[in-house]
């Protein structure tokens, strides 16, 4: 199996608890022979790198310097995520078993990669927008909302951290329950619950 | 082997009519297709207008451009990229990914051109119908820097950078650092046959009385376009001519100039017409006495062209596209820019000598034939395609 993984932050870049999160999933993913790529965001490190444990790190920045807020940032960023994520799949014989999109910022990618190129991609949900910013109605909140109710309908299928999350996506967006898997951080069991996961939309295709 | 294929992007396509790219790609895509070209326009909806339909040969796609909300326009530009790219890829998909160039028309589809680029492997190409730089005279804010950076990127990406004229050439070197191989000239054209016709008397008096000469602006009532300076001008041109001056475009300036004219008192003599469709827009266009064209940038200056076309005297500034436009006392009178003296003294002379009215329109008239139909530039782009797809042949892309 071969993945890519698209993630704003990585290590070295750390913005919350998704960095860290991130890393320990791709070095577990490695360890059970998955062939795992990230894209991610750097301004300063970009390129690819290679660590020991086999996972692929492509570093992107973005080609537009200024902006007038987070979300041209993130839309323009995107195309730069998608050619980092078609050179792997040019490279790898036009054989990707899956996307996993962690939060909004790079949904549009994964959603455009889905209808062009039939990969299938899993939503790992970390927060909503709704959380971030509780009650928040303006148009810019609304358009980042957009971008993750299309995620949502897009997604082969998606992945949150408790029940609680599971059912605030269902409450908020509407999405059938049977699309949402819920992968607990039980140190047990989650990396074998995130394989299985990915075994059912590599299978979607 | 299939025929030659090309995907446009553009933010505009007819019935929505915005600027000049509307008919630019209109008339384009259709030339193409009539070369055995097969082309597909992918554009932003419009009410009324179908999700798909088939126009002269052209396949046209309008695709949801409002389903997200967006602080301002800018953001919607980019969010509106993001659905023209996600419904491209599934258009790509669905006919076999059998698209040999990508076309897109200016920064408005940067994004969705770059990225279809990119995951279809295909050699993409820009026309740069304007930039943020000329449009502003300068970069003031971090939108307009944002927009330049776009625009900086995508001429970056694209294979080719087409222009509409040696100026814009000039322009978009400057501009964006590009290399002269980069770059290629291929002109906007114009279309002759919808100015048919010779009886215009009823329509004309709608406008102005028969010994009032009809003086006419045609463009956005913005700073760019100079509206502001033919304002200024008309009190100069009054004293020496009768004249009814109609103003057809609408813009953020239009309070303004309508509160210029209001404190000449001269609301009698200045008519704001608004937008005007087509078929009104060139029955007025053959009605003038002269067409005014006082832009202080201007990458091309179609409405300089449309008028020639419909056989109407131009004055225009002396700058930008229009200056390879008109040839001075040939095809028509080239004034001082940003001078409502000089623009004065263009109309003025054209308005009070008819047989130099006359000689101006026919020389125009021919120049326009012979040098801006539309079928030899879609001839020159159909070379430019081809040229490139030869370079592509010999990528690793291919």
């Amino acid at each position: 199996m071969r993945t890519i993984i698209f993630s704003w932050e990585y290590p070295p870049r750390v913005v919350g608890q998704l960095s860290g999160y991130v890393k320990a999933l791709t070095t577990q993913l490695a360890t059970n022979k998955i062939d795992v790529n990230i894209v991610t965001y750097d301004d300063d490190i970009t390129g690819l790198t290679q660590e020991p444990s086999g996972v692929k790190t492509m570093r992107v920045s973005n080609p537009v310097k200024t902006h007038i807020g987070v979300l041209t940032w993130a839309l323009t960023l995107n195309q730069e995520v998608e050619r980092a994520a078609t050179n792997i799949y040019y490279d790898a014989g036009k054989k990707i078993s899956l996307i996993d999109v962690y939060d909004w910022h790079f949904i549009p990618a994964a959603v455009t990669l889905k209808n062009g190129l039939d990969i299938p991609f899993v939503y790992s949900v970390e927060s909503l927008e709704d959380h971030r910013s509780p009650a928040a109605q303006s148009s810019y909140n609304m358009a980042i909302k957009s971008i993750e109710w299309q995620g949502f309908y897009e997604a082969n299928m998606i992945n949150v951290k408790s029940q609680w999350m599971k059912e605030e996506i269902i409450r908020m967006y509407k999405v059938p329950p049977e699309k949402i898997t819920v992968v607990s951080a039980s140190p047990d069991t989650w990396i074998n619950d995130i394989l299985k996961l990915y075994d059912i939309v590599a299978e979607t295709k | 082997m299939h025929n030659l294929s090309v995907l446009m992007l553009s933010w505009e396509y007819p019935p929505r009519v915005i600027g000049g790219i509307s008919p630019h790609i209109y008339f384009l895509s259709k030339h193409l297709a009539k070369q055995d070209i097969k082309a597909y326009v992918v554009t932003c909806d419009f009410p009324g207008a179908p999700a798909h339909e088939v126009i002269d040969g052209v396949e046209v796609y309008r695709v949801d451009s409002y389903k997200n909300p967006s602080p301002d326009f800018a953001t919607w530009v980019y969010l509106m990229n993001m659905n023209m790219q996600r419904e491209t890829a599934a258009l790509m998909k669905k006919i076999d990914y059998k698209i040999d160039v990508i076309h897109a028309h200016d920064w408005l589809v940067a994004n969705a051109g770059i990225g279809l680029k990119h995951i279809f492997r295909k050699p993409l190409l820009v026309t740069m119908h304007s930039t943020e730089m000329g449009r502003r005279d300068g970069l003031h804010t971090t939108a307009e820097r944002m927009i330049h950076e776009t625009e900086a990127w995508l001429t970056y990406e694209a294979w080719k950078v087409i222009c509409c004229s040696n100026y814009m050439i000039n322009h978009v070197k400057y501009v964006f650092g590009l290399p002269n191989d980069k770059l290629v000239m291929a002109p906007n054209g114009v279309n002759t046959h919808g100015y048919i016709g010779t009886d215009y008397q009823t329509f004309r008096g709608k406008f102005a009385l028969p010994e009032e000469k009809i003086v006419l602006f045609v463009g956005r009532l913005v700073y760019e376009k100079g509206i502001h300076i033919l304002i200024n001008a008309v009190p100069k041109i009054l004293s020496k001519v009768n004249a009814k001056f109609i103003i057809v475009g609408s813009g953020y300036m239009k309070e303004q100039l309508l509160n210029i004219v209001r404190s000449m008192g001269l609301e009698h003599k200045v008519l704001f017409e608004g937008f005007l469709d087509d078929t009104n827009l060139m029955k007025l266009q053959k009605c003038a006495d002269v067409s005014v064209v006082p832009s202080l940038f201007e990458p091309f200056g179609i409405v300089a062209l449309e008028a020639m076309a419909a056989g109407s005297p131009v004055v225009t500034s002396d700058t930008g596209g229009l200056t390879e436009i008109v040839e001075h006392d040939i095809t028509g009178v080239k004034v001082y820019p940003n001078n409502p003296d000089s623009l004065a003294w263009g109309i003025t002379k054209v308005l009070l000598d008819e047989s130099y009215a006359q000689f101006l329109r026919d020389n125009a008239y021919r120049r326009v034939q012979e040098k801006y139909n539309w079928e030899k530039i879609a001839q020159d782009t159909k070379h430019i395609y081809e040229d490139v797809l030869g370079e592509y042949t010999k990528s690793f892309w291919a």
